[in-house]
C-alpha cells in the first residue's frame, strides 16, 4: 500500500515537472520567435523542403551561406515529411511559403490555379546584365519539366528552376544474377528477357528463405515507363482527354505485370509502405534480384550494403520500342503570393547554382540539373556503387517529361483502378483500363466542369444573414421582456445565463454558424487557394456529380456501412459478454479487469502503428498463428491490407477495435452492478436457467444503456479515420477509402471545400436517418425501469 | 478499484470457477500479445526486425533503439508540445463544463429546458459538418499553425461533459447551498469554493477522457499545425511511421510505445475512475 502511494506521488511529481518544462520550453519558443519578428529587421523569406538528413543538411548550409551574403535577409527554412499535404495547407491558410520545392507532375495543377509566379521576366532581365546566361548550362529538357501553358508541359512560361533531376533505372543485385547465370544486362534487355531472369532467379529459392526474381514499382509516374517500354502511353492526343490504356501497349505492361506478380509469381507483390518506398527493404536484405524502375534516390541507402555488389541497368523494353527514359525532376518554385518576390528571387538563384549543385551532387541523392555538374566526379564518384553510374546520364540523351492532365482526378482514378488489377489481382488489365476511362470521361462530364457559373453574392448573403441575426436577437429580447420578472427570478435569469454562456459562445460559434456556412459551402465551388470572394454558386451540382460522377464517393459510403455494420454489433456484443464476464465473483478478477481495460487507453497513431506491426503478413505475429491452425486445413491466413485487402482490411479494422473492447466493458459492468440482486433471486426461485437470466433481467435491465452505446458507437464508427490514414492511406486501390478519409482528402489535399462540405451534409443526414431509425425502433425494446 | 467491487453473490471457489478462468486467462492472453509484439520488435536489432518469419523473442535487447527513436522523431519537442496543449485543454474543459452544467442544473430560467435539450441533440452531430467552416474562420483570424485552434473549442464546453457535471451538480443538497448564501456566498463563490471541491470525481474523469482525447488527437493537428516545430506527438509518429515504418519497424516501435506510455501511466494511476465509475454516472439518472 506504501509502495502504490509513494509511487503515486512519484507520478504525480514526474507530470507536474513535465507540464512545467513543457511550458517553459514553448513558452522560450514563442517569446525568440516573437522577438524575432518584432525586433528583426530584416525581410523573412520562407522556404519549405523535403528530404532526409542529407538533403536537409544541403538546404540548410545553403540557406546559412546566403544568409551570410546578404545580411538584409532572414530566411525560415521549413521541413517537411508530409510534404504535399504541408505545402497545400500552407497555401490554403493564406500564407504560402515563397520558395518550396515542386515536383514536375505537380506542375499543371498549381500552376493552372495561379498560384506559382512565372520567372521569365527575371531571368531575361538577369540575362541581359550577366555575361553568360546561367540557364543555358542546364539540360534543356529539364527546363521544359516547368513551362506550362494551361494545356501542355514544355512550352509557355517557366515556373521553376529545377534544383537535381533523376533518370529512371533498375538496380540490380549482381551475386543473385551471377548465381543464376544471367547476365547483368549492361546494354539493355527486352522484357522477355526480363521475364526469363525473373523465372531464374526465382528459383534460387532454397530453404534459408524465399528469393524473388523482383519488385517492380508501379505508382502512376513509373507505371507510365512500364507502359512506354510496351510501346503505349496514357494519352495520345494534344489535350490529354483520351485515356489509351486499352491499347495494345498498355495492356502488355499490365498484362506482364499481373503474369508475374499473380501467375509466375516470381516478383514480389509488396503490399506494405507507401509505394514510393516498394521493394527497397527487399532489396536491401538480398532477398530480390531487381528493383525498379526507380530513380536515383535509392543510391546513398544501398551504398551501406555490404553482403552483395549491386550496380544500375536500363529498364527493359520490347524489340522495336525505343527505350525512352522519363524524367523525375524538382524545382525550387517561386508563390505568385509571396511579398519579397525580388529577395525570393535572389535565394532562388543561389539554391540552383553551382554550389548547391555540387552539394547535391555529394550527396548521391539525385542528379545535378546541369551537365557540367552532372558529369563531374563530385557525382560520378568513381570507386563507389554503383559503377554504371553514368547511365543516368546517358539515359538523358533520350529523355523525356510525361504529360499528365491539369486535373489531378486521373492519375488518382488511374492509381486506385489500376491497383484492382496489378496489385489486387480483381480485375482484367481490359476492365481495370475500361474504368479508369469511365471515371475520367465521367469527370469531365461532370456539370461541375461543363457548365459556367455565377461567383457566390457574399455581400448579399453576409446582410440576409446580418438581418437574420438582428430579427432573432429583437425577438428573444422581446419574448424575455414579455413576462416581468420578481428580482429572485431575474437575478436567477441572469446568473443562468451568465453561466451557460459559454455554451452559448460555443454553440453560435462552433455549431451553428459553421453549420449555417457549411450548408452554403455545399452549394459552392471554392479551391481553399484562391480567396473566398472567388467562390461560385452551383446550386446542386456537387450533390450531383457526388452521387452520379463520383465512383469514388459511393465507394467510401459502402466501405463505411461494411464497417459500422460490423463493428457496431461486434463490438457492443464483445463488450457486454466480457461484462458479464468480468461481473463474475471469482478471486482476482480485479486484476483480469485491469488487464482487459488498459488496452483501450491505446488510440490514435500509436494503436495504428502498433497494429501495422500485427497484420503485417510476413512480419506479424497474428498470421504467423493464425496460419498455424489454418495452413492444415489447406487454408492461409489472408493478407489484410494487401491482396485480400477488399473484404479483409474492414474486419481487420474490427479487430483492432475490438483490443479496445475494455472502454464499453466499463460501461455495461457499471450498469450491472445496479441490477438488484433480488432480481435474479427471484428468478432462480422461479427456476430460470443462467441463459434466461441473462436474456430476461440483465438485457433488458442494461437496455437503456445498450441503446446510447448503440447510438454512440453508430456515430463513432462513421467517423473512422486515423487508423485508417495511418494504416492504408484508403487502399489498396479503393478498398479502405472511409467517409471522413475521402472528405479529408477532398478538403485538404484538394481543396474542393465546396465539394467537401456536400459531402459532410450527406455524413450528416445518413447519421440523422440512422440515429432516428435507432430512437424510433428503441421505444420497443428499451426498458427505462433500468435506470431507476 | 476495491475488492467489495464484487458485490452480488458470494465469492466462487475451487473447481466450480475453472471455466471462468479459462476464459479470463485465454482472453488476457489475447489482449496482451500486442504489447508483447511492440515491446519485443522495439528492441531487436535492424537485421533481426526484418527477418522473415519474425522471431517471437529478441536474440539480443538493443535498448538504444529507444534514444535514437526518440531524437528521430524530435520527441522533446513534440512532448512539449503535446503537454501544453493537452493541459490547457484539460484546464478548459474542465472549468467551461463545469460552469455551464451549474448553470443548467441550479439556475431556473426560461428556455433552459430547450436549450438543454439543444445541447444534448448537439451531440449527435458529426463534427465533419463544421470542421471546414471552422478551419477557414481560424484562417481569417491568423490562427494556422498555433495551438489556439487546437485549444480554444475545448474553453467553450463539451455536451457530454456538461451533462456529467449537470448531474452531478442536480444532486447537491439545496440546504448546503442555502447555507452557503446566508453566509453571505454570491454565485460564483457558491460555484468556485463549494461547487467544484464537491465535485471531484466528475473533474477527475472529464479531466481524463479529454486527456485520453487531446493527447491522441491526429485530424485536429493533421488539418491545424504546419511547422514541424508545432508537431504534437500523434503527428510527429505519423512523421516517423512515413519515414521508418518498412525499413526500421524496431524504431517506430520503441516510439509508439513511449507515445502511448502517458496514457497507460495515467490509467493506472487513476484505476479507479475509469473501471469503477467509468463513464457511465453522466449516463444514468
Amino acid at each position: 500500500m506504501k509502495l502504490t502511494r509513494a509511487l503515486r506521488i512519484l507520478l504525480t511529481l514526474a507530470a507536474g515537472l513535465a507540464v512545467v518544462w513543457s511550458f517553459i520550453h514553448v513558452g522560450t519558443r514563442t517569446l525568440r520567435q516573437w522577438g524575432a519578428d518584432r525586433f528583426d529587421q530584416r525581410t523573412e523569406l520562407t522556404v519549405l523542403h523535403w528530404g532526409d538528413n542529407a538533403e536537409t543538411d544541403i538546404v540548410a548550409s545553403l540557406v546559412e551561406a546566403f544568409e551570410a551574403e546578404n545580411p538584409d535577409i532572414r530566411v525560415n527554412r521549413i521541413h517537411a515529411s508530409d510534404y504535399d499535404a504541408k505545402l497545400n495547407t500552407m497555401f490554403a491558410a493564406g500564407g504560402p511559403p515563397d520558395l518550396f520545392y515542386l515536383g514536375s507532375g505537380q506542375l499543371p495543377k498549381m500552376a493552372g490555379m495561379g498560384l506559382l509566379e512565372p520567372l521569365d521576366e527575371r531571368i531575361a532581365a538577369d540575362a541581359r546584365a550577366a555575361e553568360t546566361p546561367w540557364l543555358d548550362a542546364f539540360f534543356p529538357v529539364l527546363i521544359d519539366a516547368f513551362r506550362y501553358d494551361g494545356q501542355r508541359i514544355g512550352a509557355g512560361p517557366l515556373y521553376g528552376i529545377p534544383k537535381d533531376f533523376t533518370t529512371m533505372v533498375m538496380y540490380i543485385n549482381l551475386d543473385l544474377f551471377h548465381r543464376a547465370g544471367v547476365a547483368p544486362p549492361y546494354n539493355g534487355w527486352t522484357w522477355e528477357e526480363f521475364d526469363d531472369a525473373m523465372r531464374k532467379i526465382a528459383q534460387l529459392t532454397d530453404p534459408s528463405g524465399k528469393v524473388y526474381g523482383g519488385v517492380l514499382a508501379t505508382w502512376p509516374d513509373v507505371l507510365r515507363q512500364l507502359v512506354w517500354s510496351h510501346g503505349g502511353d496514357f494519352f495520345t492526343d494534344a489535350d490529354l482527354t483520351d485515356v489509351t490504356l486499352d491499347e495494345p501497349g498498355a495492356q502488355a505492361a499490365l498484362r506482364r505485370i499481373q503474369r508475374l506478380r499473380f501467375e509466375e509469381r516470381t516478383i514480389y507483390n509488396a503490399t506494405t509502405g507507401d509505394a514510393q518506398g516498394l521493394g527497397e527493404q527487399e532489396f536491401y536484405t538480398g532477398r530480390i534480384g531487381v528493383v525498379g524502375p526507380i530513380g536515383r534516390w535509392r543510391t546513398p541507402r544501398f551504398r551501406s550494403i555490404d553482403t552483395f555488389a549491386w550496380d544500375v541497368v536500363p529498364l527493359p523494353h520490347e524489340p522495336g520500342v525505343d527505350p525512352r527514359s522519363a524524367i523525375v525532376t524538382v524545382c525550387w518554385a517561386m508563390a505568385s503570393a509571396s511579398r519579397h518576390k525580388d529577395e525570393a528571387f535572389r535565394l532562388l538563384r543561389f539554391l540552383c547554382g553551382p554550389e548547391g549543385q555540387k552539394l547535391t551532387a555529394r550527396s548521391g541523392l539525385a542528379i545535378p540539373p546541369t551537365r557540367a555538374a552532372a558529369e563531374s566526379d563530385d557525382f560520378l564518384q568513381p570507386g563507389l556503387p554503383p559503377a554504371n553510374a553514368g547511365l543516368f546520364i546517358d539515359l538523358m540523351d533520350n529523355a523525356r517529361v510525361a504529360q499528365m492532365p491539369q486535373e489531378t482526378e486521373f492519375a488518382r482514378y488511374l492509381n486506385e483502378e489500376i491497383d484492382q488489377a496489378i496489385r489486387l489481382n480483381r480485375l482484367t488489365p481490359e476492365a481495370a483500363a475500361a474504368h479508369v476511362e469511365r471515371r475520367w470521361l465521367d469527370e469531365l462530364g461532370s456539370p461541375l466542369r461543363q457548365n459556367t457559373f455565377p461567383v457566390m453574392r457574399w455581400d448579399v448573403i453576409g446582410a440576409v444573414a446580418a438581418g437574420v441575426v438582428l430579427l432573432a436577437g429583437g425577438l428573444l429580447f422581446a419574448w424575455l421582456r414579455k413576462e416581468k420578472l420578481g428580482s429572485i427570478d431575474r437575478a436567477h435569469e441572469r446568473a443562468g445565463w451568465f453561466f451557460i454562456s459559454p455554451w452559448i459562445v460555443g454553440f453560435l460559434a462552433l455549431t451553428l454558424g459553421p453549420m449555417v456556412v457549411s450548408l452554403l459551402l455545399s452549394v459552392s465551388r471554392w479551391t481553399s487557394m484562391q480567396p473566398l470572394s472567388r467562390a461560385e454558386y452551383v446550386g446542386l451540382s456537387n450533390y450531383t456529380h457526388l452521387f452520379t460522377h463520383d465512383v469514388g464517393f459511393i465507394k467510401s459510403l459502402w466501405v463505411t456501412f461494411y464497417y459500422a455494420a460490423l463493428a457496431v454489433p461486434v463490438l457492443q456484443v464483445a463488450a457486454l459478454l466480457v461484462a458479464v464476464l468480468m461481473n463474475q465473483a471469482v478471486r482476482g478478477i480485479t486484476v483480469f479487469r485491469t488487464i482487459f481495460f488498459v488496452p483501450s487507453v491505446v488510440s490514435g497513431v500509436a494503436l495504428a502503428t502498433l497494429w501495422v506491426m500485427i497484420f503485417d503478413p510476413d512480419k506479424g505475429i497474428l498470421n504467423r498463428v493464425l496460419n498455424v491452425f489454418l495452413n492444415p486445413l489447406g487454408f492461409a491466413a489472408p493478407d489484410w491490407f494487401g491482396a485480400d485487402a477488399e473484404a479483409f482490411a474492414i474486419p481487420a479494422f474490427v479487430i483492432m477495435a475490438l483490443w479496445g473492447v475494455g472502454a464499453g466493458m466499463v460501461i455495461y459492468l457499471a450498469g450491472l452492478k445496479n441490477i438488484p440482486a433480488s432480481l435474479y433471486e427471484a428468478a432462480r426461485i422461479d427456476g430460470a436457467g443462467r441463459v434466461r437470466r441473462f436474456f430476461t433481467i440483465t438485457i433488458p435491465m442494461l437496455s437503456p444503456l445498450i441503446f446510447f452505446n448503440l447510438v454512440m458507437s453508430l456515430i463513432g464508427s462513421f467517423q473512422i479515420f486515423t487508423q485508417v490514414y495511418v494504416m492504408t492511406g484508403g487502399g489498396p486501390g479503393d478498398a479502405t477509402l472511409v467517409y471522413v478519409l475521402k472528405l479529408y482528402r477532398e478538403a485538404f489535399e484538394y481543396h474542393k471545400m465546396g465539394y467537401a462540405s456536400a459531402m459532410a451534409w450527406v455524413l450528416f443526414i445518413v447519421l440523422l436517418a440512422l440515429t432516428l431509425a435507432v430512437v424510433k425502433s428503441s421505444k420497443r425494446w428499451v426498458h427505462y425501469e433500468g435506470l431507476r | 478499484m476495491t475488492a467489495t467491487g464484487t458485490t452480488r453473490g458470494r465469492r466462487r471457489r475451487g473447481a466450480g470457477a475453472w471455466p471462468t478462468y479459462t476464459l479470463l486467462l485465454a482472453g488476457a492472453a489475447l489482449l496482451l500479445i500486442p504489447f508483447y509484439w511492440m515491446l519485443s520488435n522495439s528492441l531487436k536489432t535492424e537485421a533481426e526486425a526484418s527477418i522473415i518469419p519474425p522471431t517471437l523473442l529478441p536474440g539480443q535487447f538493443l535498448w538504444s533503439n529507444y534514444p535514437d527513436a526518440l531524437a528521430k522523431m524530435g520527441f522533446t519537442n513534440a512532448l512539449a508540445n503535446t503537454v501544453v496543449i493537452t493541459t490547457l485543454c484539460v484546464i478548459g474543459q474542465v472549468l467551461s463544463s463545469s460552469m455551464v452544467g451549474f448553470g443548467f442544473a441550479r439556475f431556473r430560467f426560461r428556455g433552459r429546458g430547450f436549450l438543454f435539450l439543444l445541447m444534448l441533440s448537439t451531440m449527435m452531430l458529426p463534427p465533419q459538418v463544421s470542421m471546414i467552416p471552422l478551419f477557414i474562420g481560424f484562417r481569417y483570424l491568423g490562427m494556422i499553425d498555433t495551438f489556439w485552434p487546437l485549444i480554444l473549442p475545448l474553453w467553450l464546453g463539451t455536451p457530454f461533459y456538461v451533462f456529467m457535471f449537470r448531474q452531478f451538480f442536480s444532486q447537491v443538497p439545496e440546504e448546503l447551498i442555502e447555507a452557503a448564501r446566508i453566509d453571505g456566498a454570491g454565485n460564483w463563490m457558491i460555484y468556485w469554493r463549494l461547487m467544484l471541491p464537491l465535485s471531484g470525481p466528475v473533474i477527475a474523469i472529464v479531466a481524463i477522457y479529454t486527456f485520453m482525447f487531446t493527447w491522441n488527437d491526429f485530424l485536429g493537428p493533421l488539418i491545424y499545425i504546419n511547422d514541424p516545430q508545432n508537431n504534437t506527438l500523434a503527428l510527429a509518429l505519423n512523421v516517423f511511421n512515413g519515414r521508418y515504418g518498412v525499413s526500421n519497424v524496431q524504431l517506430l516501435m520503441a516510439a509508439s510505445f513511449v507515445t502511448m506510455l502517458p496514457c497507460i501511466a495515467l490509467f493506472f494511476a487513476a484505476q479507479r475512475y475509469f473501471v469503477d465509475t467509468g463513464a457511465t454516472s453522466g449516463v444514468k439518472g
